[in-house]
């Protein structure tokens, strides 16, 4: 089985390896016929990156972004989790809140982000807010959802050799809900991570939105290329180095392995 | 076996006058009857007889609406009084994201002091052991055979050692092979531990092949019918002629 697994990932591997040369390929055949500033090629790309890693700022700017998408997804993470369970286990209480998880989930990211501005003017406090409103309905449904699948005869199981509802919201209840709160968690990241964008253009004077903007103001297009291949590059990273394996290990007893 | 009321004090479960009403429906009525120490007791009944409803106010998860209920010598209060007691549902109710020794270490988590980890551990192996899965403690429920899981289902049941074992038809979902392989399996632990059985079953020849008495309840509402002794020598098989006939003349009881 091991050997079977290891000569499909290496074909994995052979395959990715293909199309990103197919890609950069098309991406330098396209380039070619159009004006630098509509569509530069990869060379100039990776030029103006590694003139991105010079200018000092690069690691300043990544790392204020992720520090604000990260605070924004904890505290989303923070609130949406218990409010989640919480109407999970109480259907009243859910059927009233309902409609209200409805109208946040309507309102778009930008018209937040307009409020924060209002509200918290150009600061860290802006982009945070907007990755929170973005995040958090998707952590408190995934979880809420995750609660209604807690099978009662499990309860039923616990009660049975007396356990406290402590102990069968710890044993039972988490369990069941974990894997509804990953993967929550995970679109609310993604989502979120997006969304900080939008509100770095628009509410704060550093971070890779900002930075962004400011190519996009200047026509500076490989700077903005550089910064999005940055993105695309990270979150790939992210997701095979930390998320798919932490997702592996949690769920090793799910049948889908 | 006696079924003598004077005995009804050293008796492992007594019941005296049990009733139990759902709203306005009577599902029991005026069940009495004894269970002795290290005795193996089947109830016996079509669906809707109140079997079920029997064995969960036993076990403490209902509560009588009339009626005494003795466990051990002790008069019990509603749902209470009930730790000397183990549970085994009709499905097996595994917890999926343990392995079948984390699962049969769920019995013993509720108890208070609290046993250390270590201490569940050993006693989770040796169960697991005494059921037959060696070998398998670090298996997740989803690599496991109907029968495997039964057996982890079992060991949890026997984890803590229990003086009494309720069985709600604990094997029905078995098949018939599977069925009679965990029938010696509970008889061959019965055997080593002497704990008092007591089980549903709507299977006559479960109840003629594992009790040394069978309850047999009338239905709607639920009461006792007859009280039968099986007095054949154990194994018994449900080909062997005495066997059989006890099962039929059971049969026509119900």
């Amino acid at each position: 089985m091991s050997t079977v697994s290891r000569s499909s990932f290496a074909s994995t591997v052979a395959q990715r390896f293909v199309l990103v040369i197919l890609l950069l390929a098309a991406w330098w055949l396209a380039a070619l016929r159009m004006p630098q500033f509509v569509l530069p090629g990869p060379l100039r790309v990776a030029h103006a990156f590694v003139g991105l890693l010079q200018s000092g700022t690069f690691f300043d700017d990544l790392g204020i972004t992720l520090y604000r998408v990260v605070a924004g997804f904890l505290l989303a993470a923070a609130a949406g989790a218990p409010l989640g369970i919480a109407l999970g286990s109480n259907p009243r209480v859910a059927h009233f809140f309902e409609p209200l998880l409805s109208i946040v989930n309507t309102v778009s990211s930008a018209i937040w982000a307009v409020f924060a501005i209002i509200w918290f003017g150009i600061s860290n406090a802006t982009t945070i807010f907007v990755v929170f409103m973005t995040a958090m309905p998707l952590i408190l449904t995934n979880v809420w959802q995750g609660a209604l699948t807690v099978d009662i005869n499990l309860v039923e199981l616990a009660r049975s050799f007396r356990m406290s509802q402590t102990q069968i919201m710890r044993k039972i209840f988490l369990p069941t809900i974990l894997p509804h709160f990953f993967a929550g968690a995970r679109l609310a990241f993604g989502f979120g991570w997006r969304v900080s964008l939008v509100a770095e253009t628009i509410g704060s004077s550093n971070g890779i939105g900002y930075r962004l903007r400011q190519a996009a103001d200047l026509v500076q297009t490989d700077q903005v290329f550089a910064w999005t291949v940055t993105l695309v590059v990270l979150m790939l990273l992210l997701e095979a180095g930390v998320l798919k394996p932490l997702e592996r290990r949690l769920f090793r007893w799910k049948k889908t392995d | 076996m006696s079924t003598a009321i004077s005995g009804a004090i050293s008796a492992a479960i007594s019941l005296r006058s049990v009733g139990k009403n759902f709203g306005s429906l009577k599902v029991l009525d005026h069940v009495s009857f004894d269970v002795a120490q290290g005795e193996i007791v089947a109830l016996l009944g079509t669906s809707g007889c109140g079997k079920s409803t029997l064995l969960n106010m036993v076990a403490g998860l209902l509560e009588a609406t009339e009626g005494e209920l003795w466990i051990d010598g002790k008069r019990t209060e509603g749902t209470k009084d009930r730790n000397a007691l183990s549970y085994m549902f009709q499905e097996d109710r595994l917890l999926p994201w343990r392995t079948a020794r984390a699962n049969a270490e769920f019995g013993l988590e509720a108890a208070s002091p609290a046993i250390p980890a270590r201490e569940r551990h050993t006693r989770a192996n040796a169960v697991l052991d005494l059921v037959g899965l060696q070998g398998f403690a670090d298996a997740h429920p989803h690599q496991l055979s109907g029968g495997m899981r039964s057996r982890v289902a079992l060991a949890r049941s026997l984890v803590t050692g229990p003086r009494i074992l309720l069985m709600d038809e604990p094997f029905s979902k078995l098949d018939p092979q599977m069925r009679s392989q965990m029938h010696d399996e509970l008889l061959r632990i019965h055997a080593m531990q002497r704990m008092t059985v007591l089980f549903v079953t709507h299977d006559v020849e479960e109840a003629i092949v594992l009790a040394d008495r069978v309850v047999v309840l009338a239905p709607r509402p639920g009461r006792v019918r007859e009280i039968v002794d099986v007095e054949l020598p154990r194994p018994r098989t449900a080909t062997d002629p005495s066997v059989a006939e006890a099962i039929r003349q059971l049969r026509l009881l119900i």
